[in-house]
């Protein structure tokens, strides 16, 4: 499945991650979204590098920071843009938030609950192992998560089993105000993976198609039986932790720096540098993406908020 | 007749029927497999249904609770063993952020059809390892909160909870656990075949006309011999087993304390903003005339470690009499 996506694909969805998370931006100012909205502007090479690679038998479990995720998996654009924007029609009908996506038909499902992903990852993967299938689990966190005792706890159980998991970290070098080299023992996130027997592999995320090698390779060693893995993709996050924060922790000169090291540029020079598009043709994608996502927003608007009535509905199922 | 079991096997025999019923049933937990329970609770079932679908687990509860979410949302029925309910605070947040919460953040997409086996009460064992907790569980919206006093409620509320579309804290009492049932004076005859016990209805244990005593799990017993030594001074006093904390069943609360106009919570579970206050306001809501009201509760207080010390905050028989009289004025 893998071959039949092409960089020129992988650019296309890094357009669609980075436009739709600008057009959840528009719903802040106007307060039509509410709470600390997360986006992952920046981190779009980590997503776009794991797409077509996974089947509907597949799970993903997700972060505060999901949207990408979920477009990576395949999870409806519009319904989710409609949770976001807290609209009935939303994928959860508006009350989950955009911390919490959820789409059991494709597997996915998301938590705000920093490192909280990864054991209900784990409870896929040994599905996996009950039903005797291929299926994989895949845990994606941000570097904060791995310090959590239900990381640990979630890793050492599938290394134990040699369960189907891999757990993509984005390793944006911040969790939230505190920079990894001041929490973390180790120096880098993949050579913790050995003491879980998993393996472990540190990539530059903005290189997609790293990403891409690293995570299909990590998808074949599950598959076949070897355990779970573990992706530390190197990234940065363009904007606040949340929409508000003022970010005083990063410095002018680091975030300035690091924003010139866009993988949406970086994935459109390789095209070009290796003629495989011109910039005109990719410019010509981007101004379509941005006509869809623009319609699309323009049509969500539109759409009623869930009743106020229905707001102690779906507590229990019985 | 009362077979020969205790109220371990008892829950052990709904689980194996369970797991036959349903392949879909898993059971997840320290000690769980091998060992079959510390309690005896999960005894024989990874012999007979393998160690796949029965599994012994590090002790990583965190680990345990999240994958039983990650397995509900795969179509499975994952009993959770939590071995003491007071651990449940290294893993509170799987229970309370995902488990409870799930169905309703999805807007009714996702099920988890989830229990949180666990075992409670006092029995001698210190502040870490006797609480009960279920008020604790029962604030927390998305949890339905069951406590069996007695063998035959055992094990029909845990197939109840097993077949339940929600996730159902299922709370043994450590001092029922290793009971046998012939020494229950209700609820001893337990059919070897299944059959249910529905989540939310209480039980009139003892019927009475002067006060309404409402109760659960290990305080029901000695409430009904409170109850036999009352009437022996005249006293008439109904007890309710209310079985679970979430639902609970106002209804059969109600109609009782219209009739006896008095009531007393006995509670082994913490005094405040707990299950006593809930029963008593939710009354007072239904605008129901009480003349008399009185909780009996652990007073906010850590459960001590030494036997004398536990005895004097923990409700027994020789409290509940007291309670008894004090609130029908014959103290």
């Amino acid at each position: 499945m893998a071959q039949e996506i092409t960089l020129k694909d992988r650019y296309g969805y890094m357009l669609w991650m980075r436009h739709f998370e600008l057009a959840c931006l528009e719903g802040v100012p106007t307060r039509e979204i509410h709470g600390e909205l997360h986006t992952g502007v920046g981190q779009e090479a980590i997503s776009a590098g794991m797409v077509g690679f996974l089947s509907k038998e597949d799970a993903m479990c997700s972060t505060h920071r999901n949207h990408m995720h979920a477009i990576a998996k395949g999870v409806d654009l519009r319904a989710m843009l409609a949770e976001i924007f807290e609209k009935s029609t939303g994928i959860c009908g508006g009350f989950g938030g955009h911390m919490h996506i959820f789409d059991p038909s494709l597997k996915f499902s998301a938590t705000g609950i920093v490192g909280a992903g990864v054991p209900v990852a784990l409870g896929h993967a040994y599905a996996a192992r009950l039903k005797g299938n291929q299926a994989v689990a895949v845990a994606v966190v941000g570097d904060g998560a791995v310090n959590t005792g239900a990381f640990h706890e979630a890793m050492n159980m599938a290394g134990a089993l040699s369960l189907p998991l891999v757990v993509v970290v984005e390793n944006n070098e911040w969790a939230i105000s505190v920079p990894f080299s001041a929490s973390s023992a180790t120096e880098t996130i993949a050579e913790r993976a050995p003491s879980w027997r998993a393996h472990g592999i540190r990539v530059n995320g903005l290189d997609v198609e790293e990403v891409a090698n690293a995570f299909e390779a990590a998808l074949a060693r599950a598959r076949s039986g070897k355990g779970p893995s573990i992706i530390e993709a190197m990234c940065y996050r363009f904007r606040g932790h949340f929409e508000g924060d003022a970010d005083m922790y990063r410095s002018k000169e680091e975030k300035e720096r690091r924003r010139s090291e866009d993988p949406l540029e970086r994935t459109k020079e390789t095209l070009v540098a290796r003629g495989l598009a011109t910039l005109e043709e990719l410019n010509e994608i981007e101004k379509s993406v941005v006509a869809s996502i623009s319609e699309m927003l323009a049509s969500v608007r539109k759409d009623p908020s869930p009743s106020g009535a229905d707001a102690t509905r779906y507590v229990f199922a019985e | 007749m009362a077979r020969n079991l205790n109220l371990s096997q008892c829950i052990s025999e709904a689980l194996h029927l369970e797991m036959e019923r349903d392949p879909q049933v898993l059971v997840i937990g320290e000690d769980v497999g091998g060992q079959g329970g510390v309690f005896g609770a999960t005894r024989g079932l990874q012999k007979k249904y393998g160690s796949g679908r029965v599994l012994d687990t590090p002790i990583s509860e965190s680990a345990i609770t999240g994958m039983g979410v990650g397995l509900a949302l795969e179509g499975y029925r994952p009993v959770l063993e939590i071995m003491f309910v007071d651990f449940i605070g290294v893993c509170l947040d799987q229970v309370y952020n995902a488990i409870a919460k799930n169905h309703y953040m999805s807007g009714g997409k996702v099920r988890m059809p989830i229990v949180i086996k666990t075992a409670g009460g006092c029995i001698g064992s210190g502040a870490q390892h006797s609480q009960c907790l279920w008020g604790l569980f029962a604030h927390l919206p998305g949890l339905k909160v069951v406590a069996p006093s007695n063998p035959y409620d055992a094990k029909g509320l845990m197939a109840s909870a097993v077949e339940s579309d929600d996730p159902v804290v299922f709370i043994e009492h450590k001092g029922l656990l290793l009971k046998r049932a012939e020494d229950f004076t209700f609820g001893s005859d337990v059919p070897a075949e299944r059959y249910t016990v529905p989540i939310g209805k209480a039980n009139v244990v003892r019927e009475g006309s002067d006060l309404t005593l409402v109760t659960l799990s290990g305080t029901v017993a000695p409430s009904v011999t409170a109850a036999e030594e009352a009437l022996k001074k005249g006293i008439s006093v109904e007890v309710i087993d209310l079985r679970s904390v979430v639902p609970l069943d106002m209804d059969t609360v109600a109609a009782s304390v219209k009739k006896t106009g008095k009531i007393l919570v006995v509670d082994e579970d913490y005094l405040s903003f707990g299950l006593s206050a809930e029963v008593v306001t939710r009354l007072l809501e239904r605008k129901i005339s009480i003349t008399s009201v009185k909780r009996l509760a652990v007073p906010d207080v850590p459960i001590p470690g030494a036997l004398s010390l536990e005895q004097e905050v923990v409700p027994n028989e020789r409290s509940i009499s007291a309670a008894i009289a004090e609130t029908v004025g014959k103290a």
